[in-house]
C-alpha cells in the first residue's frame, strides 16, 4: 500500500463535520471563483448545484417533481451568503439570515418567471454578467433582457478539491450505506428479489441517518460470458441495469451499487457478491479479485499530489497486463460530493489530453471502481473512495470485500 | 364523486391487474398498446404543433417517448439529449447503451451511447437522419451549452418549447395509463398501511420514512414520487407543515401526516390520510380538525370538472373558510408530476381538462392541536369526478 498522509492543506480531517463552517468555506469558494470568472452571479437550479451553493436540504424527489417544485440558488457577488428559494424552508441552514430565505419560484411557470425576473432585478444592475446551470423555456420567454453564460466552469472549480468538513461528510455518507450493506449481504439467499434487498437497504439508511437515498439501489445479476450479456452500443459490458423484481439464485454474481446523501454529500458504495448461504467464489473469480486489487494497490501507490491523471490512468492498464481494467462507457474513477459522480474523471472518453491536464491536488475525491473481466468468470467490480492528502491519499470508505479473501 | 370500482372509473380497464407480474394473467396491462398509443399521440401533436423533432431531456418525456426503463436517480438531472423524436422519419432515437429496458420497436441503430464527451455525442447524434434539416425543433429544457449544441446539430431550426406538444399528448390518460396510476395508488395504500402499523410512540420520522421506503420496494416498487412522506405535528405551539423527515420522536396522541406515493410501471399514486399516535381516542379538538380537513377535500375533489381554472378551485378553496394552505393543492399527476400546478401563488389561469388526472391537498391546522392533511387522487371528467384512491379515516373517521 502507498504512504498514507491525512492532511488536507494542513489540517486534518475531523471526526464529525463542522457544517456552519463547511459552508461558510463553500461560500467562500464561490465567491473566488465568481471573482475569477468575471461574473456578477448565478442562478442555479440544479438539485445538486443549489444544495452546494446555500447549504439547504430537501428531501429527494423524483425528477419530474424536481422541475415543477424546484429549489432555486441566486448567487450575488460580494453578498455574504446564496439567496435560497425553496417550498422547505425547514431544510435551510440554521445561520442563513431570513433575508435570504424567499419562498418558492416556479421557473418552469411564465407567472413564476415573473418573480424571478423581479428578483433578478432587485438584486442586479441591467446589463449584469450572470451565470446560471439550466435555463427553462419560460424563463427565455420572460427575460429577454438578461443573458447567461455557463456556471459550470465557476461551480467545477470550487467543487473540485474538498474542505476536510466536505470530506467528513463524505466518509459520514459512506459510512451510513456501509453499515446498512452489512445487513442486505446478512440476508442474500436464493429466492430473495432484487427490490427485497433494496427494501432492507433503504429501511436500514434511513434508520442510520441517511439525509435521502440518491439512487435506486443496483443488484445487477452479472452474466458469465460477455455475450450472456445484453447487446451494448461498444460490444463491452452492460451496466448499471435497473433493479427489477428478478429472484436471485444460488451463485448468481451481483455487482452492487449504491449511494445514499448525508448533509448533501454522496456516498458511492460498490461491490461483487456472490449469491448463496456460504458462498465461495471459483479460483477464476476469486483471481479477478486479485488482480481487482493489485489494480488498486498499484494507483494508490501513485495517489499524491502532482501526479496527473493519465499517469493513474497508464498505472492501471498496466497492473492489468495492458489491458484497460474498467468499463467501456466509464472510468477507472469519478469523484463524488454533492454530485455522485463529478470531475475528477480518470479514463473518460475525454481522451489522453484531457486526463494529462488534471493533475491531483489534496481535497480531490476519487472513487476508484476498477472492472476485471475474465470472460466466463461474471468479473469483479468493487469501489473504493479515498481523498487525495497533502503527501498522499487517506481512505473514506472501509468496508469488507466478503466473500472474497482480501489480499491486504 | 364516485370511488374507483363505481360507474365513474368503471371503464379503467386492468384497475386489478397484479402488481409483480409473475402470473402473466389476462388482466393485466397491455403494455406494447400503451407504447403504442403514446407514440401516436406524441406523433401526432408534432404534426398539429408544427415540431419536427423533439429533443428530450428530462425522464418522464423520454419514458412517455420510448417507453425505456430507466436508472432512477434523485432530483433535477441538467438538460441533455437523451432522446430524439423525428416526425419525418417516424423514429424513436434513444440515449442508452445498451438494449436491456428498451422496448422492441426502438431497433439498435435508434441506440446511442452515453460519452462525457460533447464533441463525441454531436457526432452520435448528428448522424440521425431527419435532424439537420428540421426547422422546428422542441426541447423541454435549456441551457448555456444547449444552445451551442442545437446551433451545430440543426443549423436551421427555431429552438422552440416543447411543453405544448408533451401536454397536448400527455395530459389526457388513456385506459391503460390510468390503470396504471390506479395500480401505483394500491401501491401507495399498502405502504399507507404499512405507516400505520408503524406508528407507535417513539418512533420517529426517520424511522418511519425506513418504513415507507421498505413497503414500496418489497411490492417490488423500488422508487419514490418523494421523501417527503411524514410529518408530525405538536400538540402545543405553532404548527407547521415540515416536508423534510427529522429525528423527531412522535408522542402519543399528537396527529401524524402520512403522505406515501409509488410509481407502476412510471405512472405515479399518491394519496394522504392524518393519523393519531398510539392508542389514543382523538380530542375533540382534532376531529373538528379532521372534519374542516375532509369537508375542504370534498369541495375541490367536487369541483375538478373539466373547464374548472386554478382561480375557481382557490375560490372554492376559500369558501370553505379555511386559510391558504402552504403548497399548491391541486397537482396533475402521470408519469410522476405535471401540470397542471394550482395554489393561490400559481396556476390561476390553468382550466382542467378531463382525462386529467389530479392530486387534491387539503391542509388544515390549530397551533395546540396539531395538522390534517389528507389528499386523494381524481380523474377529471366531462362528468362527475371520479376518486381513485381509497383508504379510511381510522381514529379520525
Amino acid at each position: 500500500m502507498g504512504e498514507v498522509g491525512s492532511l488536507i492543506a494542513g489540517a486534518p480531517i475531523p471526526a464529525a463535520p463542522d457544517l456552519v463552517r463547511m459552508r461558510r468555506d463553500r461560500g467562500e469558494k464561490l465567491q473566488h471563483q465568481l471573482g475569477a470568472a468575471g461574473l456578477d452571479g448565478l442562478v442555479l437550479m440544479g438539485t445538486s448545484a443549489v444544495a452546494y451553493a446555500t447549504g439547504a436540504v430537501a428531501p429527494a424527489v423524483d425528477s419530474s417533481h424536481a422541475v415543477l417544485d424546484r429549489t432555486v440558488a441566486i448567487v450575488v457577488s460580494g453578498a455574504p451568503a446564496a439567496h435560497l428559494f425553496t417550498a422547505h424552508p425547514e431544510g435551510a441552514p440554521s445561520e442563513l439570515p431570513t433575508e435570504f430565505v424567499h419562498g418558492p419560484l416556479y421557473p418552469e411557470l411564465d407567472e413564476g418567471v415573473t418573480t424571478i425576473k423581479r428578483a433578478l432585478d432587485e438584486l442586479f444592475e441591467p446589463g449584469a454578467r450572470l451565470g446560471c446551470d439550466e435555463l427553462t423555456h419560460a424563463m427565455l420567454r420572460g427575460l429577454p433582457d438578461r443573458e447567461f453564460t455557463s456556471a459550470a466552469a465557476v461551480l467545477g472549480a470550487a467543487k473540485l478539491c474538498k474542505t476536510p468538513d466536505e470530506l467528513a461528510c463524505i466518509r459520514a455518507a459512506q459510512r451510513i450505506n456501509e453499515l446498512a450493506m452489512w445487513d442486505v449481504q446478512a440476508m442474500l439467499r436464493p429466492g430473495l428479489r432484487q427490490t427485497d434487498l433494496t427494501a432492507r437497504f433503504l429501511r436500514r439508511v434511513f434508520e442510520l441517518g441517511a439525509t435521502t437515498n440518491a439512487i435506486d439501489p443496483i443488484w445487477q445479476v452479472m452474466p458469465t460470458m460477455r455475450a450472456g450479456g445484453p447487446w451494448t452500443t461498444h460490444g463491452d459490458i452492460a451496466f448499471p441495469l435497473a433493479t427489477g423484481d428478478r429472484l436471485l439464485r444460488e451463485g448468481d454474481v451481483i455487482w452492487v451499487d449504491s449511494g445514499i446523501t448525508y448533509q448533501g454529500y454522496a456516498s458511492d458504495f460498490g461491490r461483487t457478491w456472490i449469491v448463496g448461504a456460504d458462498p465461495a467464489p471459483s479460483a477464476r473469480q476469486q483471481a479477478q479479485f486479485d488482480r481487482w486489487a493489485a489494480v488498486v494497490e498499484a494507483v494508490l501507490e501513485r495517489c499524491q499530489p502532482g501526479t496527473t491523471a493519465l499517469e493513474l490512468g497508464q498505472t492501471a492498464i498496466a497492473a492489468n497486463e495492458g489491458v484497460k481494467p474498467w468499463i467501456e462507457h466509464f472510468y477507472l474513477a469519478h469523484g463524488v460530493g454533492t454530485d455522485s459522480a463529478e470531475m475528477p474523471l480518470i479514463g473518460t472518453d475525454l481522451g489522453a489530453s484531457f486526463d494529462e491536464r488534471l493533475i491531483l491536488q489534496p481535497g480531490m475525491v476519487f472513487v476508484l471502481e476498477p472492472v476485471i473481466w475474465d470472460d466466463g468468470a461474471a468479473g469483479y467490480r468493487a469501489e473504493d473512495i479515498v481523498a487525495i492528502t497533502d503527501d498522499g491519499w487517506v481512505p473514506l470508505s472501509a468496508h469488507p470485500y466478503d466473500p472474497f479473501v482480501g489480499a491486504w | 364523486m364516485s370511488a374507483a370500482g363505481g360507474p365513474g372509473a368503471g371503464s379503467i380497464a386492468g384497475a386489478g391487474a397484479g402488481v409483480l407480474g409473475l402470473t402473466g394473467a389476462s388482466d393485466q396491462i397491455d403494455f406494447a398498446r400503451l407504447r403504442a398509443e403514446r407514440r401516436r399521440r406524441l406523433f401526432d401533436a408534432m404534426a398539429a404543433g408544427g415540431v419536427d423533432v423533439l429533443v428530450l431531456g428530462r425522464p418522464a418525456n423520454v419514458a412517455y417517448a420510448s417507453g425505456a426503463q430507466q436508472l432512477w436517480t434523485a432530483g433535477t438531472r441538467p438538460f441533455g439529449p437523451a432522446c430524439l423524436v423525428v416526425r419525418s422519419t417516424g423514429r424513436v432515437h434513444l440515449l442508452s447503451t445498451w438494449d436491456a429496458g428498451v422496448p422492441p420497436e426502438i431497433g439498435h441503430d435508434e441506440l446511442f451511447g452515453l460519452s462525457w464527451n460533447p464533441a463525441i455525442l454531436a457526432s452520435n447524434l448528428g448522424a440521425i437522419a431527419g435532424l439537420g434539416d428540421a426547422a422546428q425543433v422542441g426541447t423541454d429544457g435549456f441551457s448555456p451549452g444547449a444552445r451551442q449544441l442545437l446551433a451545430a446539430l440543426c443549423p436551421h431550426a427555431a429552438v422552440v418549447d416543447a411543453a405544448p406538444v408533451l401536454s397536448r399528448a400527455r395530459t389526457p390518460k388513456t385506459p391503460d395509463e390510468l390503470a396504471c396510476i390506479v395500480s401505483a395508488a394500491g401501491i401507495a395504500e399498502a405502504a399507507l398501511s404499512a405507516l400505520v402499523a408503524a406508528l407507535d410512540p417513539g418512533v420517529s420520522e426517520r424511522q418511519l420514512l425506513g418504513v415507507y421506503a421498505e413497503a414500496i420496494a418489497g411490492l417490488g416498487a423500488p422508487t419514490p414520487p418523494t421523501e417527503a412522506v411524514v410529518c408530525a405535528t405538536p400538540r402545543q405551539g405553532p404548527v407547521r407543515l415540515r416536508r423534510l423527515a427529522t429525528d423527531r420522536c412522535l408522542a402519543p396522541g399528537e396527529l401524524v401526516v402520512l403522505n406515501p406515493g409509488a410509481f407502476y410501471a412510471g405512472y405515479e399514486g399518491t394519496l394522504a390520510r392524518t393519523w393519531v399516535v398510539g392508542a389514543m381516542v382523538p380530542s375533540p379538538a382534532q376531529r373538528r380538525l379532521a372534519q374542516r380537513s375532509r369537508e375542504t377535500l370534498q369541495a375541490v375533489l367536487d369541483a375538478c370538472r373539466a373547464g374548472t381554472t386554478g382561480a375557481e378551485l382557490c375560490r372554492v378553496w376559500d369558501s370553505t373558510g379555511e386559510a391558504p394552505p402552504p403548497e399548491p393543492f391541486v397537482r396533475g399527476v402521470g408519469l410522476g408530476a405535471e401540470l397542471p400546478l394550482i395554489g393561490h401563488r400559481v396556476g390561476q389561469s390553468a382550466q382542467l381538462a378531463a382525462g386529467t388526472v389530479l392530486a387534491v391537498t387539503a391542509w388544515v391546522a390549530v397551533d395546540g392541536v396539531g395538522g390534517v392533511l389528507e389528499q386523494d387522487l381524481v380523474l377529471v371528467t366531462d362528468g362527475e369526478p371520479a376518486r381513485l384512491t381509497r383508504y379510511g379515516r381510522g381514529p379520525l373517521a
